[in-house]
């Protein structure tokens, strides 16, 4: 049915008039691209997800990964599409020409794996996991590694993971066992521990697999303090160059999952024979650090995979309501006329809408977040710098909490629109919604996003990162109010902001006062407080972008007439209830807090 | 050995049409434009012969000054160079024939790829109407090419079975679906094709006047495919069943 996986449409209008990244192309990193090589990247990314991506999407839910005791297989498909990545330089995409890159902006790296996540989230796993750890040894590495590692990586020659989660530390990484012993007569440590959950942890891709791994070295202080950072490859690495000895990374086993079959999600045994050597990453002791750097980028793009769900539930759930005929219109009294397209019952298509305006607004803000990126990434101000990065700072978690949460209700809005076949597997929404629920839980569960956003981001030097961002909202706000169209869109918005700053220092004056459990509490609430306002501002610039080219007569008025409407049924039915939330924040609920154990 | 492949930029089918106010025309506002799909299989053979023999690859197409970009996505596949023929977008096929004969001309191709038809009229008629105006031979729908010497053999599909022809170059072939499967456009391509030339003629200096590019036909009326559902159902015993649908379906629908 649908091969319709997102609106290119209303990527483009993001990406070139509510951004405008061409603008991106004055810096010398990125002189050498234009709109249109930009164009080029999109459709051909859009092409591969279409072509090569999603047609084995149903078929890796059905096929999944397999274990054989020792091995582990990747669905058959994967390799085709390893492949197609491998040669298309879809490792690298924003590295630069030496390293095997493109030199493309974030921005658009950010569009093209969106459009990957979108046919097939599994497999475009393990090929962002692969740029991961390629970044990790490109920032942190020394030459050596990067030399031997890097480019390989980057090239998709080897694949890469990311080793932090044990059994016993998974939210809290300081509790991490793993150890690391210096090697008597080498520059490299012996590592041992048991790693859990390991995305792409073991396949039949690529010849070797590079693990960058989180230990502790012997004798480091405790918690998060003595954590370091290694590479541990699956094979070892010979002087030319080729994958040598094995490294005694062994398979233990791979999970059986509600989604993402697709993927191998590994638990690996390291140093079961006391011979797996790994190599330190940076300096000693620095390992968690390293590590935050990568993931605050990772959960962006847990937000851009958690809306590629959302995004082709959407497509779906549209034709079938264009094309499913199903009663007749509630006015309608006679009972021999023909029944219509579901599409035209209200209900149904507020559900559509609904999808859509979360869909909008969440592709906004994670653009936005790579916008800034590419800014901080390529400007000479370090003021400048400061500021961009303090505004990422308390977006990146609303992206990682409130685009999963959020992408859930939105594919079971889409699966209601199918009725009973949404619940059967012949469509792909079941697997769509099966699929994304996992997003709120990795790269740190959404309540540790929650408790990032109020314990640390909201209070950072002072609240300098809230009034930043606060800043960047009220400039959009000025301009929303000088177009008279907007006027009712920008007073909702700013009424929502004005609720979070006086929850803030309402919550604010609960943490100073030292009650600590009370202050963070409600932080998940807070975070949708947080986030809805977020995406109220941004359907918001959306809207003075299309209101902008509807008063300019550039045509498509339908288009640019629906994204304002978009924006006002955003604004009207769902920053009231984050003005409810705001409520119930500024009230001292600590129903749960002091719900006594035994009563549950 | 020089290679040129003709093609097209077509809106992509997977669009929502409409027919545009005057009725006889498409309504182009928002329509996304791709190349041709059976131009994509002219292109990857061409980049084939290239890889295998080392030809140059030279794409040509007639159109607006958009066609840059379909352009740019031919020799993002691995084509050396392209040029755009402009003024003569409402020539229709016989005018467009001439315009994309007489920059062929300059060219001097071994060797001319098309598309079997391009997909947004169906015209299937401006390859052969160019190895025409050109004095070369050609065979349309073909699904295997090969090279020896200056002579190709090429399979050309035919209804139920397939000839096996051997031409001698300089000569024009018209791709069908199967004869390879086009490339995607990697990064690195992308990068360099957006150093590679494209030269653009008009066709004044092609030497052609506004008598060479009339249309020599006039759209009446464009109308969209039929969209209801009809149902039928045909009863009876199953070989009287049989008889009767293939009679619908030649009779009535003349689908057979
Ligand atoms: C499919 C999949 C792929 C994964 N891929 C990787 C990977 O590639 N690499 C990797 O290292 N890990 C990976 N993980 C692991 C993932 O990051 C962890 O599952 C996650 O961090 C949560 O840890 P946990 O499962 O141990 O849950 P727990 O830490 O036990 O948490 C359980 C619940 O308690 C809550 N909780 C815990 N502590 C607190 C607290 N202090 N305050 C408030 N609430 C708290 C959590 O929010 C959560 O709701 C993957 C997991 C899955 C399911």
């Amino acid at each position: 049915m649908s091969d319709k996986l997102t609106d290119m449409r209303f990527i483009r209008f993001l990406l070139y008039e509510v951004y405008n990244v061409e603008e991106l192309t004055q810096y010398p990193y990125h002189a050498d691209h234009s709109r249109e090589t930009f164009d080029m990247a999109i459709d051909a990314a859009y092409q591969l997800a279409r072509e090569v991506f999603w047609p084995n999407y149903q078929e890796f839910d059905r096929n999944g990964a397999q274990f054989d005791g020792q091995h582990v297989q990747a669905p058959k498909g994967m390799h085709e599409i390893w492949r197609h990545c491998k040669e298309g330089g879809w490792f690298a995409p924003n590295i630069s020409f030496d390293d095997g890159g493109q030199q493309f902006p974030m921005s658009i790296f950010a569009v093209t794996s969106f459009l990957f996540s979108c046919g097939n989230t599994s497999a475009a796993m393990y090929v962002n996991g692969t740029w991961g750890a390629a970044m990790l040894i490109d920032k942190f590495g020394s030459e050596a590694l990067k030399a031997m590692y890097m480019r390989k990586l980057y090239a998709g020659d080897w694949a890469g993971t990311m080793a932090l989660t044990e059994p016993d530390a998974g939210t809290s990484l300081g509790d991490i066992k793993a150890t690391a012993r210096k090697a008597p007569d080498g520059d490299y440590y012996l590592i041992s521990g048991v790693k859990r959950f390991i995305s792409s942890g073991d396949h039949d891709l690529t010849e070797n697999i590079i693990h960058p791994v989180l230990a502790r070295i012997e004798g480091a202080p405790a918690g998060v303090k003595g954590i370091s950072l290694f590479l541990v490859p699956k094979f070892r690495v010979n002087d030319d160059g080729s994958p040598g000895e094995y490294n005694d990374v062994a398979t233990a086993g791979i999970e059986h999952k509600m989604g993402l079959k697709g993927q191998a999600t590994a638990t690996l045994n390291f140093g079961e024979k006391g011979d797996c050597r790994g190599w330190l990453i940076g300096e000693a002791n620095k390992g968690l650090p390293y590590m935050f750097e990568l993931m605050n980028r990772a959960r962006v793009f847990t937000g851009i995979q958690a809306v590629s769900g959302a995004s082709v539930a959407y497509q779906w759930a549209l034709q079938y309501a264009r094309e499913r005929l199903q009663s007749r219109d509630v006015t309608c009294r006679d009972v021999n006329s023909p029944q219509i397209p579901i599409i035209n019952h209200p209900d149904v298509r507020t559900m559509l809408l609904k999808q859509k305006a979360f869909i909008e607004g969440a592709l906004g803000m994670v653009l936005y977040c790579a916008k800034l990126a590419d800014r901080m990434a390529n400007s000479s101000d370090p003021e400048e710098c400061e500021n961009l990065n303090l505004i990422l700072e308390v977006m990146t978690p609303c992206c990682k909490a409130h685009l999963s949460n959020a992408s859930v209700e939105s594919i079971i809005q889409a699966l209601q629109c199918f009725g009973g076949a949404g619940y059967c597997e012949e469509f792909p929404v079941a697997q769509l919604l099966r699929d994304n629920k996992v997003f709120s839980i990795y790269e740190g569960a959404n309540g540790i996003q929650a408790m990032d956003l109020l314990g640390r981001k909201v209070a950072m030097q002072a609240g300098a990162a809230v009034r930043a961002l606060m800043m960047e909202i009220g400039a959009t706000l000025a301009e929303a109010e000088a177009l008279p169209a907007l006027q009712d869109l920008a007073q909702k918005v700013q009424e929502v902001q004005n609720e979070v700053i006086e929850t803030t220092m309402t919550l604010g004056a609960v943490g100073m006062s030292g009650q600590i459990q009370e202050y963070i509490c409600n932080a998940t609430a807070y975070l949708e407080l947080f986030s809805q306002m977020l995406m109220g501002w941004q359907h918001l610039k959306h809207a003075i972008a299309a209101q902008r080219a509807l008063d300019s007569e550039t045509g498509e008025a339908p288009f640019y007439r629906g994204k304002i409407e978009t924006a006002r049924f955003y604004a009207n039915t769902v920053l009231p209830h984050a003005v409810a939330t705001a409520r119930m924040l500024k009230a001292n609920e600590y129903t749960a807090l002091h719900y006594a154990e035994e009563c549950f | 050995m020089k290679v040129a492949v003709l093609m097209k930029r077509v809106p992509d089918t997977a669009s929502v049409f409409a027919v545009a106010a005057d009725g006889k025309s498409v309504e182009t506002g928002g329509l996304k434009y791709v190349m041709s799909p059976y131009d994509e299989h002219a292109v990857e053979e061409a980049i084939r012969l290239k890889e295998q023999a080392g030809a140059e690859v030279i794409v040509l197409s007639a159109g607006p000054p958009e066609t840059k970009e379909t352009l740019r996505s031919a020799l993002a596949m691995g084509a050396d160079a392209a040029m755009l023929v402009t003024g003569a977008e409402n020539a229709g096929p016989r005018g467009l024939a001439k315009a994309l004969a007489a920059a062929l001309k300059r060219m001097a191709p071994d060797l001319v790829i098309a598309g079997k038809q391009a997909v947004d009229d169906d015209a299937s008629q401006v390859p052969e109407r160019v190895a025409e105006l050109l004095g070369i031979p050609h065979a349309s729908v073909i699904t295997r090419f090969a090279l020896s010497g200056s002579v190709a053999t090429v399979d050309r599909e035919i209804e139920g079975g397939s000839y096996t022809l051997e031409v001698p170059l300089p000569a024009l072939f018209t791709t069908q679906k199967g004869i390879n499967t086009p490339r995607y456009p990697t990064l690195p391509n992308i990068m360099k094709a957006k150093k590679k030339e494209i030269t653009e003629v008009g066709v004044a200096e092609l030497g052609l006047g506004a008598g060479d590019l009339a249309a020599g036909m006039a759209i009446e009326s464009v109308s969209l495919p039929r969209q209801t559902r009809l149902k039928k159902i045909i009863e009876g015993e199953p070989a009287e069943k049989v008889r009767e649908l293939v009679r619908v379906l030649r009779e009535t629908e003349k689908i057979l």
